[in-house]
């Protein structure tokens, strides 16, 4: 699938925190091996316990939208020939604390709403930087499926 | 606290829409302080303090106070995090600088020049983004904008409130700044056909719910409140102030356990106890609107109204002057009279008890200044007559 908003868009910096989630094509989530818990955005220590001892996690890559918006104003000159375009928070089914930003790329399933259901698809965006390209989560409407799309 | 500190001044510069400025930011900066010392009867050699907001505020101590000509410095410091929602958190490290006897006379400022430094209404050009962006500004999470956009959306969703409650903060902010003649959009009445045709900037909010971009600076003077009384001006005592966050409020990228509601429960809880007040005793209320519906959210939040019955508070007129029970945004507020990332609030604010007001509360004993709830920590301040 293609990148919802301009190839030549902000793309994420890499650390060691976030690669995982912007290269594996995977939901990939962050778990205290200590106490458990499953924390997103990824951070230096839990923040229930302060372990350091953090491991990846994933989820299934099914949820609802939470929260969106429908941006019509060009935020920057990239961005004039893809207003307007959605952004939408959406809050996974088997980690419902956690909320993901994203884009709905599925113009014709209609306006968004929340509470719909929507599952993660993948965009793989080149990276000047790196010879391995960078996968970003994407969103569609539909009920949960089992392996996820490309 | 309770009244050991006053606001003895408060100067601005002109403010202007951004880019119109012709004195660079910190020229701005100094034209404020200036304005402020001289109000509060003071020369700039008393200054021995300066404190500021905002982590990459441009306008160092060191280089204001060779500029200025102040006195020795005693004391310096800068509020940490939280954007313009910890510009009351100024107020009390000045407050806590006097009552310690760090220093004899703060000058709290803002200086903010858009059209010199860039504009908080764009993207940055950036090819990446990195921590909390990274999740953020690849998906057009590209301006504060869209943030405040989703945090507002849910909030409505959850307490079934409708478009006409964010009209109502823009209508009062424009109302008020009729009478301002340094309000920027003095002379541009908005009525609600207005507000309603205006564009789409990010849904739920058309223009005239986004604070503007302004060039522009405010100031204030604090000092004791002994030394206050024998000043040019009457003193506006510090009565409270608080801030802060909810615990884990500060998660990013929208995962707080406390989203999408403003922050401000117990901001709200340790003002009124610092104060000996409630929210009812309130005269007039200056909130700090980066955007109408974070505004509904800090109204309720910190005790007003519940979330559930906002729509009906801000309805019906209840917060314009002069007939509203609680006239709030007075000046005209960050969307009609500028954005100086909230603090020109203050000034109104500690007008309003002197009596200077344009938009004039009769009688204010209290009256509170409210920063946030966007960005956290956030922070408020209780204006009082009597110490
Ligand atoms: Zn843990």
């Amino acid at each position: 699938m293609d990148r919802y908003l301009p190839e030549d868009w902000i793309l994420p910096a890499l650390d060691d925190g976030n690669r995982d989630f912007f290269t594996s094509g995977r939901l990939a989530l962050q778990r205290c091996v200590e106490c458990g818990t499953v924390q997103h955005p990824p951070e230096d220590v839990c923040r229930s316990c302060q372990s350091q001892r953090l491991e990846a996690a994933e989820a299934e890559g099914n949820g609802r939208i939470y929260s969106f918006s429908i941006v019509h104003h060009p935020l920057g000159p990239k961005l004039a020939g893809s207003v307007p375009y959605n952004v939408a928070l959406i809050q996974l089914d088997d980690h419902p604390h956690v909320r993901i930003v994203g884009n709905v790329c599925d113009p014709d399933e209609g306006p968004l709403e929340i509470g719909q259901r929507v599952r993660a698809v993948w965009t793989t965006v080149p990276d000047p930087h790196s010879d391995e390209p960078l996968r970003l989560p994407q969103w569609v409407r539909g009920e949960p499926a089992g392996p996820q799309a490309e | 606290m309770h009244g050991r500190t006053a606001v003895a001044g408060v100067g601005e510069s002109r403010y202007y829409r951004r880019g119109a400025a012709d004195e660079t930011e910190f020229q701005l900066a100094c034209i404020a302080i200036r304005n402020a010392v001289e109000d509060a009867g003071l020369k700039l050699s008393d200054v021995d303090g300066i404190v500021s907001f905002m982590d990459r505020d441009r306008n160092h101590p060191a280089r204001l106070g060779a500029a200025l000509g102040t006195g020795k410095l005693n004391f310096t410091g800068q509020a940490w995090g939280g954007g313009g929602n910890l510009g009351m958190s100024t107020l009390m490290i000045a407050d806590g600088a006097l009552t310690a006897g760090y220093a004899e006379c703060v000058v709290i400022f803002r200086a903010l020049a858009q059209g010199q430094f860039g504009r908080f209404g764009r993207a940055p050009a950036v090819a990446r983004a990195a921590g909390e962006q990274a999740y953020l500004m690849p998906f057009g999470v590209a301006a504060p904008v869209v943030r405040n956009a989703l945090m507002v959306r849910r909030y409505m969703h959850e307490h079934g409130i409708g478009q006409e409650a964010l009209a109502e903060i823009a209508l009062a902010a424009y109302a008020h700044a009729q009478h301002n003649p340094r309000a920027v959009r003095y002379g541009h009445p908005l009525t609600r056909e207005d507000y309603h045709a205006s564009r789409w900037i990010a849904e739920p909010f058309h223009l005239f719910d986004c604070c503007q971009e302004n060039d522009g600076a405010a100031a204030i003077v604090m000092t004791t409140a002994e030394r206050a009384r024998d000043l040019a001006k009457p003193p506006v005592y510090l009565r409270a102030a608080a801030a802060g966050m909810e615990r884990w409020g500060g998660v990013p990228a929208f995962n707080e356990p406390s989203f999408p509601n403003g922050r401000y429960w117990h901001i709200g809880e340790k003002l009124w106890e610092r104060a000996g007040a409630g929210p009812a005793d309130v005269d007039v209320a200056q909130f700090y609107e980066n955007f109408s519906g974070t505004t509904l959210m800090a109204i309720s939040d910190i005790g007003f109204a519940p979330a559930d019955g906002i729509e009906d508070f801000v309805s019906g007129g209840n917060i314009q002057w002069p007939d509203g029970d609680l006239p709030i945004n007075t000046s005209g507020g960050n969307l009609a009279e500028a954005y100086i990332h909230g603090f020109q609030a203050v000034n109104e604010g500690v007008r309003q008890v002197r009596g200077d007001s344009t938009c004039q509360v009769p009688d204010v004993e209290l009256s509170l200044v409210v920063s946030g709830p966007g960005t956290p920590p956030g922070s408020a301040a209780l204006f009082s007559r009597e110490p």
